[in-house]
């Protein structure tokens, strides 16, 4: 049997294990000790699932991942976000759209103290989801809003992806969060500019607050200024120290974590069932994550061994005669296709190692890809049948917003990503002025 | 015959339970191994076992805290099909694919086995006739005997050169543990396909 025919295989019956329902990484474990065990024998094949959990262990800015899985519990689960809210609240009601706006700016702030989107959801769909509504606004508006919003967790640093991709992609980190600002940023304004239009041309989308509510006394609103102080404290707790070289990335997540933390608890917002429940949970995601990581290792080692990627790579370059660019543009389609049926972690894990070399074989940056990865990874995450915001909305949305509500809600946001997407490709240098800017003066 | 197989999924998810409830505090234990780090960076004096004890300790807080993962049903599924199917089809996939899982989750733990065997000196052949050597070494000649067995002890490259043969103990231990909370899925899948919820 040739390389591809294995390969082939290997995938389509990895498909179909993750059909029957079983356990993520017990169906991807399963496929890729299966293939090993037949490749290469008993001591090869045992060999090769335990050297991943070795190559796990040593892959040091893993250890992130509990960190800001931690904090993100913290901070939603504490509710220290609610002033944050406020703040946007009071600031931004007089405009038409103005707390869609004022959200958007609140799921900044949020990205930029935590590196996964679940945070912001969380925190979107508790706090400014129920207020929006009462004061009238649209509820796809709104759900639009919260999806778009919280999916900048994962392209602002810190950034969870980007630490998963820099391992699969063997790529500094630090660059790669700096490539994310301003594409993050950038991918905001889009967002913003896109529910000021709308809602200029319809009002009733995102009436503006009422004389009563807008007639908040100066004094106070300065003072609620002061909530803004709190993620900046956060962030600049993390990342000061990092970027002036003091302490590696992982030192900063833990601090940053424990600055969330202290933070909730000076607040008075840490009791007993909200530390349970951080603590809990971090230990659940956390495994997932491990686990899962683990067993797509194992596969991404066969499959490394089997030499498939260059397969792969020939079948497309010499035997159908693709520029690298159609080729580009085909895998961020069959990307964006797969992201739909497929669960947002296996995805991740599973289609980086196979698209990753390649588009290293194909002699584009990795660092660029990284930002097109990433979002296309947000947009996937958003669509429809199966993106895993979806139903984090339906699970945290009060029951008068439907699924098909939400399904509605995103399409406009979704349209506006993509434009993101084209952008950054047309323009690397929106991604790679930043990185550049600071490693190589 | 369903009493045997309760009486496991009973044994089984209390113990792994306790160990979860203590694993999840690991978390606070890698956060001051970094604050640690940090601390001692910034006055200027980096410690050399930060670095690797934190690497330990995220290794033992997700291999040995797992089943209890697997317990509070974290671990995620790609429910396509899955979320549609009643309860009665999902115990009968679910019987079915898990013996997949407990197979991966051996052929790990076989692995994992070796390279314990590796890090204390035995390069060739199985594991298993490795340890029950060093055993009947330590039962019959005591620590000497048992020290006689032993080859090389593996170390890591780096500065700080600790051991390695703990930290593969602590996941052949974590690997082993979901292996027993593997096979009580599947029991409690069996209980749920003769009847009687488990």
């Amino acid at each position: 049997m040739s390389y591809e025919m294995i390969a082939i295989l290997m995938f389509s019956s990895m498909m179909l294990m993750l059909l029957t329902g079983q356990r993520v990484f017990g169906a991807i474990g399963f496929v890729a000790v299966v293939a090993s065990l037949l490749l290469w024998g008993d001591r090869g094949g045992y060999d090769l699932a335990f050297s991943s959990a070795m190559k796990l262990m040593k892959w040091y800015p893993l250890l992130t991942l509990p960190m800001f899985i931690f904090m993100g519990y913290v901070l939603s689960e504490s509710k220290i976000a609610d002033d944050l809210y406020r703040m946007f609240h009071v600031w931004m009601g007089g405009l038409h759209g103005g707390l869609a706006i004022g959200t958007i700016g609140l799921m900044v702030l949020i990205s930029a103290m935590n590196g996964l989107s679940v945070a912001g959801m969380a925190i979107g769909a508790t706090i400014a989801l129920p207020e929006l509504l009462k004061r009238g606004y649209d509820k796809r508006m709104v759900s639009g809003v919260i999806q778009a919003g919280s999916s900048l967790g994962i392209l602002v640093p810190p950034s969870v992806v980007l630490v998963l991709y820099a391992m699969i992609a063997r790529q500094p980190v630090g660059q790669l969060w700096l490539a994310g600002v301003i594409p993050g940023l950038m991918m905001a304004a889009l967002f913003v500019i896109y529910i000021a239009i709308r809602c200029r041309l319809q009002p009733n989308l995102g009436p503006v607050l009422n004389a009563e509510e807008r007639n908040v006394p100066m004094g106070e609103k300065i003072r609620l200024l002061g909530a803004g102080l709190l993620p900046l404290f956060i962030f600049f707790v993390m990342m000061v120290p990092f970027v002036k070289g003091w302490t590696s990335l992982v030192e900063s997540s833990a601090i940053g974590a424990i600055a969330a933390f202290l933070a909730a608890v000076v607040k008075g917002r840490m009791n007993r069932t909200v530390f349970e429940t951080c603590v809990k949970n971090t230990l659940g995601i956390s495994c997932m994550f491990m686990w899962i990581i683990l067993a797509a290792l194992c596969f991404g080692a066969v499959f490394d061994g089997l030499g498939a990627v260059k397969a792969i790579e020939s079948l497309f370059t010499e035997k159908l005669g693709l520029s690298p660019w159609a080729i580009l543009i085909l895998m961020q389609v069959s990307f964006l296709l797969l992201g739909t049926f497929l669960d947002d972690t296996a995805m991740l894990v599973i289609v980086a190692p196979l698209y990753v070399p390649l588009v290293g074989e194909l002699g584009f940056d990795l660092i660029w890809y990284g930002v097109l990865y990433t979002i296309t990874c947000k947009i996937a995450y958003m669509t429809p049948p199966f993106g895993y915001n979806l139903f984090l909305m339906r699970a945290m949305a009060p029951p008068e917003i439907t699924m098909r509500d939400i399904y509605g809600s995103i399409t406009p946001f979704v349209m506006v990503m993509v434009l993101a997407l084209v952008i950054v490709m047309l323009v690397p240098e929106i991604a790679l002025w930043l990185p550049d800017y600071f490693y190589n003066k | 015959m369903t009493g045997a197989l309760r009486g496991y999924i009973r044994i089984i998810d209390g113990f792994n339970y306790r160990v979860g409830r203590i694993m999840m505090y690991g978390i606070f234990v890698m956060m001051a191994i970094l604050l640690y780090s940090s601390a001692s960076k910034i006055m200027g004096t980096p410690s050399l076992w930060t670095l690797e004890m934190a690497q330990f300790a995220m290794v033992a807080y997700y291999m040995i805290g797992g089943p209890y993962s697997i317990q509070m049903g974290s671990n995620v599924r790609m429910d396509l099909l899955y979320a549609e199917w009643s309860t009665r089809t999902k115990a009968w996939v679910d019987a079915i694919t898990v013996l997949a899982l407990i197979f991966y989750l051996g052929v790990l733990l076989y692995g994992g086995l070796a390279s314990f065997a590796y890090s204390l000196g035995h390069f060739g052949g199985s594991p298993i006739a490795f340890f029950s050597e060093l055993f009947h070494a330590f039962f019959t000649g005591g620590t000497e005997a048992a020290g006689e067995v032993l080859g090389f002890i593996e170390r890591t490259a780096s500065p700080w050169r600790p051991v390695v043969w703990p930290v593969k103990f602590l996941m052949c231990i974590g690997v082993f543990l979901m292996l027993l909370q593997a096979i009580a899925e599947f029991f409690r899948d069996i209980l749920r396909l003769t009847g009687d919820a488990a």
